[in-house]
Formats: C-alpha cells, sequence, structure tokens
C-alpha cells in the first residue's frame, strides 16, 4: 500500500505539469503526426489520473473507465488518425495560420487564464487547483487548435483534446460519471470519429485538398 | 578544507571540459554507426594548437589579440561559480546569477568584436548571427534562472543549490520542469549545439561559432575551443546543479566527496547521452526559425516565473 498510495498521491498532485507541458508541445508543433503522438501522450497522462483517483477513492468502476480509456484514446484514435492520413495522402503539416511562438505565447496566456477562472471556484468545491485549471486549459487549448489549424485533421484534433479537457473536469470535480454514461460518451467520441473521417474523405474527394479556409464555394 | 573542494571544483569543470566534448563527439559517432574519434582527441588537439605558431591578419588590431584571452577568463570565471560536488563554489559569494549570465555575454561580445576585427566576411556573419542569437537568448536564459530563483527566495546560484537540496527529490513543482526545459533550450542555442549552430561543420551558408573562429589559428584558436568546451560543460553542470543536486556533500574532501564525484559523473553522462541523441535526431533549423525557437523558451520560462506565484509549493 505505502509505495502504491504515495504513487498515487504523486500522480494526482503533478499530472497537470504533464498536461500542460502537452498543451504548449500542441502549441508548436508544425506536423499532424506529431500533434496525434502529443494526444496520445495526453490521454495516458489522464489514464493515469483516473487510475489513481480509482485508486485514492477506492472506486471499482475507474479501473474499467481507465482501461477504456487506454484502449481508446491511447491506442485506438491516434492508430485511427495514423491510418487515415496514410489514406487521404496528405502532406504531414498543421497548416497554422499563427507562428510557433506566437500559438505558444496563446497557450501560456490561456494557462494563465484558466487559472484565473477558476481560482475561486476550486476554493469553494474543495479540489486542487492544478488540475481544474488543466481542465479548463485542455478545453480551451482544443478551441484554440480547431479555429488556427486549417487542415481538417487538426480540428478533429481539436476537438478530441476539448473532450479530454471536458472528461477531466468531470472526474475531478465528481470523481467520474457513472460508468454506463461513461461508456455511451466513449461510443459517442468513436462515431463521432468515424463520421468525421468519413467527412474528410468527402472534403478531399471533392475539393482536392483539406484546408478548411479555403472551402469558400459550395460544389455539386 | 572548503577552499580545496572548491578549486577541485574549478578544475573539474575546466580541465574535464575537452574530454566532455569528446564523449559527446564519441557518443555522436557510435549513434551515426561511425567508429568515431578517441575520447581524449580534443586534449591532443589543444596540445596541438597551442604549439603552433599564432597568425595574426595584417588589418587587424589588438581587439583580435585580446578577445580569445577575454573569452577564455570570462568562461573560466563562470566555470567557478558553478557547483559541482557541495553546496558551494570558489566564487559563489562574489556575485548571483546575473553575473553568471552577464559574464557569458561579456565573453561572446568579446569574441563577436575579435571576429569582426578579423576582417574576413564570414566573420562579420558569425558575429552578427551570435549577436542575434544571443540577444534573443538572453530573456529566456534570464527568465528560467529568476523562476527558480524565486522559488528558493536566493538570487545566488550556491544558495539555490543549497535550498533544492533540502527539497524532497519526489517533490517536483511545475516551476522546476518549466524553467529545466527552457534552460536546456537556451543553452543549446548558447553553447552552439545542433537545433541552432552545427559544431561539427564549415558550411557557409549555416555556422555561427565556426565562422567567427575561422580567422584565428594557433594558441589563440586553442583558447577559443578550449572556452567554448569549458562553456558547454559547466552550463550542464548549471542544470544538474540547480534541478538534480542531490549527492552533492557539504562534508568537505573524503569518501562523500567521491560519491558525489562519482554521482556527478552518472548525471553528466546521462545528459552527454541526451544531447547525442538530440544531436543526431534533430535537424539544424533555418536560421529564420532559430528566433522561434528561441521564443518558445521565452514563453516557455515567462510561465515558469507566472507558476512561481500561482503555484506556492
Amino acid at each position: 500500500m505505502g509505495l502504491v498510495g504515495m504513487a498515487t498521491g504523486k500522480v494526482l498532485s503533478s499530472f497537470s505539469v504533464f498536461l500542460f507541458l502537452t498543451i504548449l508541445l500542441l502549441a508548436v508543433a508544425r506536423r499532424v503526426s506529431t500533434s496525434v503522438l502529443l494526444f496520445s501522450l495526453q490521454s495516458a497522462v489522464i489514464t493515469a489520473e483516473v487510475f489513481a483517483t480509482g485508486f485514492q477513492e477506492r472506486l471499482a468502476g475507474a479501473y474499467v473507465v481507465a482501461a477504456l480509456v487506454f484502449l481508446i484514446k491511447v491506442v485506438a484514435i491516434p492508430r485511427a488518425f495514423f491510418l487515415l492520413s496514410r489514406r487521404l495522402k496528405t502532406s504531414n503539416d498543421v497548416k497554422a495560420s499563427t507562428t510557433p511562438t506566437q500559438s505558444v505565447f496563446i497557450a501560456a496566456a490561456m494557462i494563465y487564464l484558466s487559472y484565473a477562472a477558476v481560482h475561486s471556484y476550486g476554493q469553494a468545491v474543495h479540489v486542487p487547483d492544478d488540475a481544474l485549471a488543466a481542465a479548463v486549459a485542455l478545453i480551451l487549448t482544443g478551441a484554440f487548435l480547431m479555429v488556427s489549424r486549417k487542415k481538417a485533421l487538426m480540428q478533429i484534433l481539436g476537438l478530441l483534446v476539448l473532450e479530454n479537457g471536458i472528461f477531466l473536469a468531470a472526474l475531478i470535480t465528481t470523481f467520474g460519471m457513472p460508468l454506463v454514461i461513461e461508456i455511451g460518451i466513449f461510443f459517442d467520441i468513436l462515431m463521432g470519429l468515424l463520421l468525421m473521417g468519413i467527412f474528410t474523405f468527402r472534403i478531399r474527394d471533392t475539393f482536392e485538398h483539406l484546408d478548411v479556409s479555403k472551402l469558400r464555394r459550395l460544389r455539386g | 578544507m572548503k577552499i580545496a573542494m572548491n578549486i577541485l571544483q574549478a578544475l573539474i569543470l575546466i580541465l574535464g571540459a575537452p574530454l566532455v566534448g569528446g564523449i559527446i563527439a564519441r557518443i555522436k559517432a557510435r549513434l551515426q554507426k561511425r567508429q568515431g574519434a578517441s575520447i581524449w582527441r580534443p586534449y591532443s588537439g589543444l596540445v596541438k594548437l597551442l604549439r603552433k605558431e599564432d597568425l595574426v591578419p595584417p588589418t587587424s588590431s589588438a581587439v583580435f589579440r585580446l578577445a580569445p584571452i577575454l573569452l577564455f577568463g570570462t568562461t573560466a570565471s563562470v566555470a567557478a561559480f558553478v557547483p559541482v560536488l557541495q553546496p558551494t563554489a570558489l566564487l559563489a559569494s562574489w556575485g548571483d546569477f546575473f553575473l553568471l549570465v552577464y559574464l557569458l555575454a561579456l565573453g561572446r561580445f568579446f569574441l563577436s568584436l575579435g571576429a569582426l576585427d578579423g576582417g574576413s566576411s564570414f566573420g562579420g556573419m558569425g558575429a552578427s548571427r551570435e549577436a542575434l542569437v544571443s540577444s534573443l537568448a538572453e530573456a529566456p536564459f534570464l527568465l528560467g534562472l529568476v523562476a527558480v530563483a524565486i522559488l528558493a527566495s536566493r538570487a545566488d546560484i550556491a544558495g539555490i543549490v543549497g535550498w533544492t537540496l533540502q527539497q524532497n527529490v519526489f517533490n517536483i513543482s511545475a516551476v522546476h520542469i518549466l524553467a529545466f526545459i527552457s534552460l536546456s533550450m537556451v543553452i543549446l542555442a548558447e553553447t552552439g549545439r545542433m537545433p541552432v549552430d552545427n559544431p561539427a561543420t564549415h558550411l557557409e551558408l549555416t555556422m555561427i561559432h565556426e565562422g567567427m573562429v575561422l580567422e584565428y589559428s594557433g594558441p589563440s584558436l586553442a583558447l577559443i575551443e578550449w572556452a567554448s568546451a569549458i562553456k558547454l560543460h559547466a552550463m550542464l553542470a548549471l542544470l544538474i546543479a540547480l534541478f538534480a543536486p542531490w549527492g552533492m556533500t557539504p562534508a568537505g574532501l573524503g569518501w562523500g566527496a567521491a560519491v558525489a564525484l562519482l554521482l556527478y559523473g552518472a548525471k553528466v553522462a546521462i545528459l552527454m547521452v541526451l544531447l547525442g541523441v538530440v544531436e543526431s535526431a534533430v535537424a539544424k533549423l533555418r536560421m529564420y526559425l532559430v528566433p522561434e525557437f528561441l521564443g518558445v523558451a521565452s514563453a516557455v520560462s515567462a510561465l515558469a516565473v507566472i507558476f512561481t506565484m500561482l503555484a506556492k509549493r
């Protein structure tokens, strides 16, 4: 117990640092494949967090959720992404509309903003500031990735990062949702990814590129 | 006793520096499936250069001759600021980390002057690039050190190291991780390593440091090469001292010092392998991407400073 308990305590107190790191790295990543790997890493951190919460609060259901997060977000979705980008035969560039320096400053500002936003709330409901701020920062970064990257694949990834943030917020404020709902959400993500994957194929077939900033006119 | 240890520390940093360079070159060679030169080769290179004649361009002034000496002097005094085996250093009570940063800057300033004075076009090009890189690297370097200093509420490096030694090994804070990342990026730029400058090439379009030393020969070149080796070693030792000083002993000469030396060797070895892997895996950045690289370092270090206020841990 002693060692495992200490390790879970450490995971809970320091995981948000690693989430902030993935956020900053996502802001500077220039390739789609790097971004997908970073998303996978981020989900791995969240898996550890779910596991540690389950251990500390003695929730058996949390282990199932942790296994699901690992299987779907760390393994399945990144693989699906790599498959998708191989099939689409597009360049690996994320087509950012901001330079990496601007992006990383914006990401840093958003991290600061999320700290400022959750400060009073975190004290009222007794959850650690860092964790809640990480969740809000993930939501903001996901939205930022969606608006600032022109490649359609990166918008899917932005949505997934955003979803990670919502999942994390649910986890630290209420120790996770009921298992059935959790499974439903994962099913939702998979369906969403499938639909968006099909949609990117349609965009590519119709316009012969994946740059969403150029989707100005209709084509029959 | 303390003085003896302090002198030993400075000597390790100064005399061990060519060895560090040689080992890194060897690691890189092995990673690239080459045999590689002996790890002692930088020493024989220095000896060879010291025995040669010092050729000076006819158009140059005294600055050209003075620059290598000043560079070596400032870099060696930087080395005397960095704790290695015990949480203090030879010049520890003489100044804080600001002095360390600007001693490095002073050395670079004189090297750039010397390169301009040499009169070749490559020297001027290298000097202007060095000025760009160092002016951009200065902010993240200072901010990263400031963040750690705020945590320790000390300004002298030895004090910061002493504070870190009293902390729990597992108690990592966001500030330390962010500051470590930004300082490692800065050190890559400062010492002219791979993503910013390629230390192994004389290609006109890319060189920064090599461009500046092109006109130097003989003992002057030896001093410059040695100084840049000391700089790399001292920066690695600074990273270790600030972020992983555990194992340092305040006890003075003896078994504790031997253990500290072994641990220091192991930590430097880890950093050297990391550096070798990074240098083999990463392509050199285009000159116009270097400001972005250092901009990222600035943002990370600014975030580290902000976190010192947010996370009181």
